[in-house]
Order: structure tokens, then C-alpha cells, then sequence
């Protein structure tokens, strides 16, 4: 329900209302990654793959398993694949740049932590 | 004197002196990583090899034959040397083909490269591949400390370091195991080094191995600007290099005074560096509602004044600590006169040395380096050790040259050389005054004896009876004679003998540090102007209004009522004067913290707001005026020659003896002043001496 109301309200995130309406009509469901990301494949034409963002829409958030499937690299989707992740894999995530969550480096204006000491640094004493 | 024929060229040298010295007189330069100068010739490095004519026919190691070993020609020619020959240089470069067998090529990340003996010698000498297919040799780094870092792999077996340690620092702590391939400098115990002296073996090493722990990889030599300048940690005024970049203090390197340090320096004096960036006073603060808060300098300068004009001339006090130069106590001496004030102080030890008594009463009047001409040493209440241990040095120098006898009143410490104990007190000392040990007939036979007082015997009830009986066994055993002065204090500060110097003591009528103390803890004392004075009891001064003057915030700046932030002796160029009278000049290398300013330009600033503004607007000036009335600062870097009159005018022996103990002031080595009680590293060597901290690397 709620969705539905995003999707009247705030439509510019994600997913449209016409974008459900064509998934309900034409989309056939493949399946959904860790994120809750919903992959769709076309009834009539397998070539053409689509997907419904779990959030905004935000095109690295797809992850890397579904991504050689949504860009036509391979017709199996990796539920078709039992792939494993390795024990030294990260959880996927979506590229932050532009975001508050953004990486700065140490130092930076937008980040409160200290900058590295550099040359001519001292430690000024406070009478507290 | 023996002639030889270096390179064709026929020179005379005397004949104690080496092949290699003759070569270097001849101005041949000779290869060389074990031998120095300083230590005993070990010969093992095989770099310095040199072709001798007549003699066997392979090359000869230069450092270790001497120029009497060589025989003449057959008429009687002089002996013939060559350095420049191909059968040397093929010689050299097998050598050092044979170095670089098990030398790791790590110069990138070397805290040596750029100033390593092996990097420049393989310019000359090395070959550019390598004929082994074999892996190179590793050895584990051992834990010697928390001052030197090791990297064995790297070592060369010049043994430099062992022989440094063992025969300069009188420690046998660090030797060399194993033979061949296997061999290998160790402690074997894994046990830290426990000589205040041992950072010289960075200096030492002519590879990578021994590097400085503190200074790991935050600086390249080639980039660091290198000022010339003076040490302040005691009062031997060491002759060092600061080597800086941009506004930071990197280290400190010794520079090369034979009449000083000769070419060592001790841990405080090297590994200080890091005290001088933090605890540091960068603004000035008043005191307002009970409360110290950041202020302007006018503020600051305001407050004084409203003190100083409160009150009357006599309850007002100054008392300069122990790394005040001469220009800021005699610009504060200045504003004193300015105000009338007659009490003045830079003892605040508190000891009897006063400069009405004459110069010769109070300093080292043979030299650091007369050390070595006295034939019978007696040490009164001083730990050499703590208060100066290049002296100390110097002292085991001389022990070890010439087995001089060497007598200590006072406490009984391992001072890395033999000597007789005479006792704890002031009347083991009396004793030797009177003649009734056996000590005193050594001093009396003796050509020229010395007689070092601690500052530390000086201060005290029983300090002015301790001056007296040293100044007449200094008479009575002739000590005193027309070309020997063998009279000599040994200061702890390297403030004091310049304050004494400059006459920073109480006028006519004046309180000294103990009667000011009394004096304020009796509310008689209303203001007090503490020059980096920190030793002191600060309880005596908690009603009277203190103004500090320093770099750090240390007891001082905490008990202070206005504290005005001066500059470090790295920060300004300021005279000092060591314990034997010589007047040497530091070196501004960087430049101050925030609002900082040298300490002279302080007080003149001040002079101004309290009144008649002091006569000189710069340095310049303000020396012009200290020169005219204190000759002999301008004679920077002479020998002291003062007359020994004022001792034998001191020469009395008290009627009632005291008793009491004469010990040394320092109990700790590492934390004797602001800036090394600023310092981690001085912190961590403290706790390490002190048996806190006991356990190896890893």
C-alpha cells in the first residue's frame, strides 16, 4: 500500500505507474536479489529485461550476479546459477557519489574527522 | 716524524700515525666503515685497503698498519703507499662485491639512504650486477630500546657500535655472536641498552642497521633545512645540528667540538624533538574570575602592569629557570633596575655560587676537554652521569686513557668507571680537606688535580660550607697553580652560568629564590615573574601574582596569573654559557607556535606597558648593550681564562660542620625539564630506566 502511494505521490524515485501497469500486462517475473530488487523479462520478447528498484531508482544498485543477465551478457539469471559468494566477497552496494553518504577522503571540509597531522602540527596547551 | 710517499707525493708525518692518516694527511681519501677516529681499530671491514711498496705483495688494510711497520727502500727511500693504483681499486671493489653478497637492496625504503657510507662508497667502488644466484642472508631484528630501531639484515659487522658501546658508554650490552655468515650483533638478552648515550650508535652505523626509532620514515635527509646550533638540555651546551622542514623540528644531530662534545651527544639532547610540539603555550592568557582564558598580547601585557602598579618595588620578584638565554635575562634584569626591584634569582636550586665571588668560583675552569689533562679526579656530590653525561663521558675517557685516580663524595652510583668512595656527607669532605684519607695525598701528589662540585653539593644549609672546603682542598693541593685551574662546577642548567654571568642574582638588599618563597607564602610578595622558572615550589606562590614566561605548559604556566608564551631554543637565537664558561649562540631553525614570540621581544614589549621601554628595538641592539656591559659574551666559542684568585679567596674551612648529605638534584635523567616532560619518547625511556616497561619488541 504503501508503494502504491509512493508510486501516486512520488513517482520521480522509482517505479511509475506505468511501469507497474506494463509489468502487471507484459513482465514475467525471473526473481529478486538480495536488496529486494525485482528483475522482469518480457512475455513475448526474452530479450528484453527490465527491473523494479527496491528504493529509488538507481541503476548500480543492481547487483553484480544480475548484472551480466540484465544486459544480455547471459540468458541464465543467477537463480538458475547457485553461485556461492566467497567468504571474502562484500554485500553488494550501490555507488554512493552524490550522496551524504559519499566517501571523503581524511581532512576533507564535508568530513568532522581530523585531518592526518602534517609538518609544522604542534599540540597547544589549555590551562583546563 | 717518519717520512712516506703517498700517491708519489713524499710527506712526513709522526710515526705513531696509521697508513690511513698518512694518506688522508697526503689528502688521499681512503674507504673506510669500521674504522672512526674515536673507537679502537677493529680492521675487519678490509675497505680501506691500500698498496704497499716493498712490502708483501697483496693489499694492506691502511687503518690497521702503521707508518713505523714499513721499511725503507734499499737506500734507504722513503716508504712508498698507493691509493689510486687498479690493483687497489680491484681490491676495494672485491670488498665490497663481498658486502653487498648478503646487503639487502632496500635503499628506498632505508631511513639511511642518502646519507649511507655503504650507498656512497658503491658509487665509487661497486659494481653494477651481481654474481650470485644464492638468496641473501637474513637476520631477525633484535630489541635494544625504545630509542634505536634495528634492521640486522642490513648490518655489515663493522662493529662500530659494539666498540662504541663498550669502550665510550661503558656498557657491555651489545656484542657480536657467531661466526662467518652466522655472525650477528645482539644483546642476546633482548633487554634494552641502558646508556644515555647510546642514540650515538645511529650516528655510528655506516648502514641502515641501527636507524632512529623516533624518526622512522618521517623524513629524508636531503630534504631537511640544517641549522647549526646549541643545546640547552644540560650544561655542557652540546654543539648540535636541528634539522627541520618547513616548521617542525625533525631530529637533532650532533656536530663535531672537541673542546665540548666532541662528536657525541646524549639521548635527551637527540631525542627531545617531539617535547617541542606538544604541551606548547601558542597564546597568552589572564586570569580572569579564577580562570586562566586566551587573551591578546595587550590584554596580557595590560594585566601585568595593573599588578606591578599596585604594588610597591619591594614586593615584587623575578626568578629565571633553567633554559632562560642571556638576552631574556638581561632584559628582564633590565626592567627590574627599570622598577627598582631587588629581588632577583636564576638559581632556583638555590645553590651559594654568586658572581660577586669572581667567574672563577662558579664554572668548569680546565674545560670539558681539560678532563682529560688531570691526573686525580675528585667528584663532589654530582651524579656526571645525569647532570652531563658527555662529561661523564669524558671523565670515563680520560679513566680509560691514563687509569686516572678517581675519588667521589656523595652518592654511590655507577658511574662506568672505578673510583673510590670517600662517603655520603659533608664531613667525608671535610675529611679530605684535612688530610686524614688516603685520597687527599693522591690529590696533593697529583700535577694537576680537579675538584668537580655538583651544583647540586652547593645548594642547601650546608652549600656555602661545601664551597668552602672544596675551594680549599682545590688550594691546598695545588690545584690552583699559574697553568692549571683545577677548580670546576659542574651546573645542571644550561641557564645558570650565563644568569650568573649576566648577574641575575639579588641586588643590594635583595631576596633570593628562598626568601621570596618565604616572602610570598608570607603575603609579602605580591607579584613574581617566572622566566621558565618550573622547578620551584608554585604552593608558596599561590597569593602573589605570577607571570610566566616559557614555552610549555607545564607547573608554571598551571600556577600562573598571566602567562606570556615565549619561543624553545630551537625558536630563537639566544647565548648560553656552558658549565666550564663557554659563551656559544643558538640558531632560530623554525619558528614559534601561534602567537609566540622570543622571549626577549616579550620583555621589551612589557618594558613599554610598565613604564620606560627597555633601550633596543632588536637583537642587535639589545646585544650591543649586553656586550658593553658584559665584555666577554662577545667573545663567542673563547676558552674561559679567569683568575683563580677568587678561589683561594674562598679557601676557608668552616668551624662547625654540618651534616649533611650530598646527592645530585636529578633523579631523573629523561624528565628534567618542560620540554622533556613534554615528550613521549623522554616519557617512555623514563619508565623504561625506572624498570617500568621491561619487555622485548613483540
Amino acid at each position: 500500500m504503501k508503494q502504491l502511494f509512493a508510486e501516486i505521490f512520488i513517482w520521480w524515485h522509482g517505479q511509475t505507474m506505468g511501469t507497474r501497469l506494463f509489468t502487471a500486462l507484459n513482465g514475467k517475473f525471473v526473481g529478486e536479489d538480495d536488496a529486494g530488487n525485482k528483475y522482469y523479462v518480457s512475455k513475448k520478447d526474452p530479450k528484453k529485461r527490465w527491473v523494479t528498484y527496491n528504493g529509488p531508482a538507481e541503476a548500480s544498485a543492481i547487483q553484480a550476479g544480475w548484472h551480466g543477465w540484465m544486459h544480455g551478457r547471459t540468458d541464465v539469471p543467477p537463480t538458475e546459477q547457485n553461485y556461492q559468494a566467497k567468504a571474502w566477497e562484500k554485500p553488494h552496494h550501490e555507488n554512493l557519489t552524490g550522496t551524504a553518504a559519499a566517501y571523503r577522503p581524511k581532512g576533507s571540509l564535508l568530513e568532522d574527522g581530523k585531518r592526518p597531522n602534517v609538518t609544522g602540527d604542534y599540540d597547544a596547551w589549555s590551562p583546563e | 716524524m717518519a717520512n712516506i710517499k703517498v700517491d708519489g707525493q713524499e710527506i712526513e708525518v709522526p710515526d705513531h700515525y696509521t697508513l690511513m692518516q698518512a694518506c688522508e694527511e697526503a689528502g688521499a681519501e681512503v674507504p673506510r666503515f669500521c674504522y672512526h677516529e674515536r673507537l679502537s681499530v677493529a680492521g675487519n671491514c678490509r675497505m680501506c685497503l691500500v698498496e704497499v711498496k716493498g712490502g708483501p705483495p697483496k693489499p694492506a688494510a691502511s687503518c690497521a698498519m702503521s707508518v713505523r711497520d714499513l721499511r725503507p727502500g734499499p737506500n734507504g727511500e722513503a716508504p712508498e703507499v698507493f691509493t689510486n693504483t687498479p690493483m687497489v681499486k680491484k681490491a676495494r671493489e672485491g670488498v665490497m662485491e663481498f658486502l653487498l653478497i648478503n646487503h639487502p637492496l632496500d635503499c628506498p625504503i632505508c631511513d639511511q639512504a642518502g646519507e649511507c657510507d655503504l650507498q656512497d662508497q658503491a658509487m665509487a667502488y661497486g659494481v653494477d650486477s651481481s654474481r650470485y644466484q644464492e638468496n641473501k642472508r637474513a637476520v631477525e631484528d633484535k630489541y635494544i630500546g625504545p630509542l634505536v630501531k634495528t634492521i640486522m639484515t642490513r648490518c655489515i659487522h663493522c662493529t662500530r657500535c659494539v666498540r662504541f658501546t663498550t669502550e665510550v658508554a661503558g656498557i657491555s650490552e651489545l656484542g657480536l655472536i657467531g661466526r662467518g655468515e652466522d655472525a650477528e650483533i645482539t644483546t642476546y638478552l633482548e633487554q634494552a641498552m641502558t646508556s644515555e648515550l647510546q642514540g650515538n650508535v645511529i650516528d655510528l652505523c655506516p648502514v641502515g642497521a641501527l636507524t632512529s626509532k623516533p624518526y622512522e620514515f618521517t623524513a629524508r635527509p636531503w630534504e631537511l633545512n640544517k641549522t647549526e646550533s646549541i643545546d640547552v638540555m644540560d650544561a655542557v651546551g652540546s654543539n648540535i645540528r636541528v634539522d627541520s622542514r618547513g616548521r617542525e623540528v625533525m631530529r637533532i644531530m650532533p656536530r663535531i667540538n672537541e673542546a665540548v662534545n666532541e662528536e657525541w651527544i646524549s639521548d635527551k639532547t637527540r631525542f627531545i624533538w617531539d617535547g617541542l610540539k606538544s604541551q606548547r603555550l601558542d597564546k597568552p592568557y589572564v586570569k580572569k574570575s579564577k580562570k586562566l582564558q586566551a587573551a591578546s598580547w595587550n590584554d596580557a601585557f595590560a594585566a601585568v602592569s595593573r599588578a606591578v602598579k599596585k604594588t610597591s618595588a619591594d614586593k615584587i620578584g623575578a626568578i629565571a629557570g633553567d633554559l632562560a638565554g642571556v638576552e631574556e635575562m638581561f632584559a628582564l634584569k633590565g626592567i627590574m633596575e627599570q622598577l627598582g626591584v631587588n629581588n632577583l634569582d636564576c638559581r632556583p636550586a638555590g645553590s651559594a655560587l654568586e658572581p660577586s665571588k669572581g667567574r672563577a668560583s662558579y664554572i668548569l675552569n680546565a674545560g670539558i676537554a681539560g678532563i682529560e689533562d688531570a691526573d686525580a679526579i675528585l667528584i663532589v656530590g654530582s651524579n656526571p652521569r645525569k647532570e652531563a653525561a658527555i662529561v661523564n663521558a669524558r671523565i670515563r675517557k680520560a679513566w680509560r686513557a691514563s687509569g686516572v685516580p678517581i675519588a667521589v663524595v656523595g652518592d654511590q652510583d655507577d658511574l662506568k668507571f672505578d673510583y673510590e668512595y670517600l662517603g655520603k656527607g659533608v664531613e667525608s669532605l671535610a675529611a679530605v680537606a684535612a688530610g686524614d684519607v688516603e685520597f687527599a695525598k693522591t690529590l696533593a701528589n697529583a700535577e694537576r688535580p680537579m675538584i668537580i662540585v655538583g651544583e647540586g653539593a652547593l645548594t642547601g644549609t650546608a652549600g656555602k660550607d661545601v664551597l668552602a672546603l672544596a675551594s680549599s682542598i682545590a688550594k691546598g693541593s695545588g690545584a690552583l697553580s699559574a697553568d692549571w685551574n683545577g677548580f670546576a662546577v659542574l651546573h645542571n642548567a644550561a641557564a645558570r652560568v650565563g644568569g650568573l654571568d649576566v648577574g641575575f642574582v639579588p641586588a643590594k638588599g635583595g631576596l633570593d629564590r628562598a626568601g621570596m618563597d618565604k616572602a610570598a607564602a608570607g603575603g609579602d610578595l605580591d607579584v613574581v615573574f617566572l622566566l621558565g622558572a618550573d622547578d620551584i615550589d608554585m604552593e608558596a606562590y599561590k597569593d602573589a601574582f605570577v607571570v610566566y614566561i616559557g614555552s610549555h605548559g607545564d607547573v608554571g604556566a598551571h600556577a600562573a596569573d598571566v602567562i606570556l608564551p615565549g619561543v624553545t631554543y630551537t625558536e630563537k637565537s639566544a647565548t648560553y654559557v656552558n658549565t666550564a664558561g663557554l659563551v656559544q649562540q643558538t640558531t632560530r631553525a623554525v619558528f614559534g607556535p601561534g602567537d609566540a614570540k622570543e622571549d626577549w621581544a616579550i620583555l621589551r614589549a612589557l618594558s613599554a606597558h610598565l613604564g620606560e621601554a627597555l633601550p633596543y628595538d632588536n637583537l642587535n641592539q639589545l646585544r650591543g648593550a649586553l656586550y658593553a656591559q658584559h665584555p666577554h659574551f662577545a667573545d663567542i666559542e673563547a676558552p674561559a681564562q679567569e683568575d683563580a684568585k677568587a678561589i683561594e679567596k674562598l679557601a676557608k674551612v668552616p668551624a662547625k660542620i654540618k651534616k649533611a648529605a650530598l646527592s645530585t638534584p636529578i633523579n631523573d635523567f629523561y624528565l628534567t625539564n618542560p620540554i622533556a616532560r613534554a615528550s613521549a619518547v623522554m616519557a617512555e625511556c623514563s619508565q623504561l630506566a625506572a624498570g617500568g616497561v621491561n619487555e622485548a619488541a613483540e
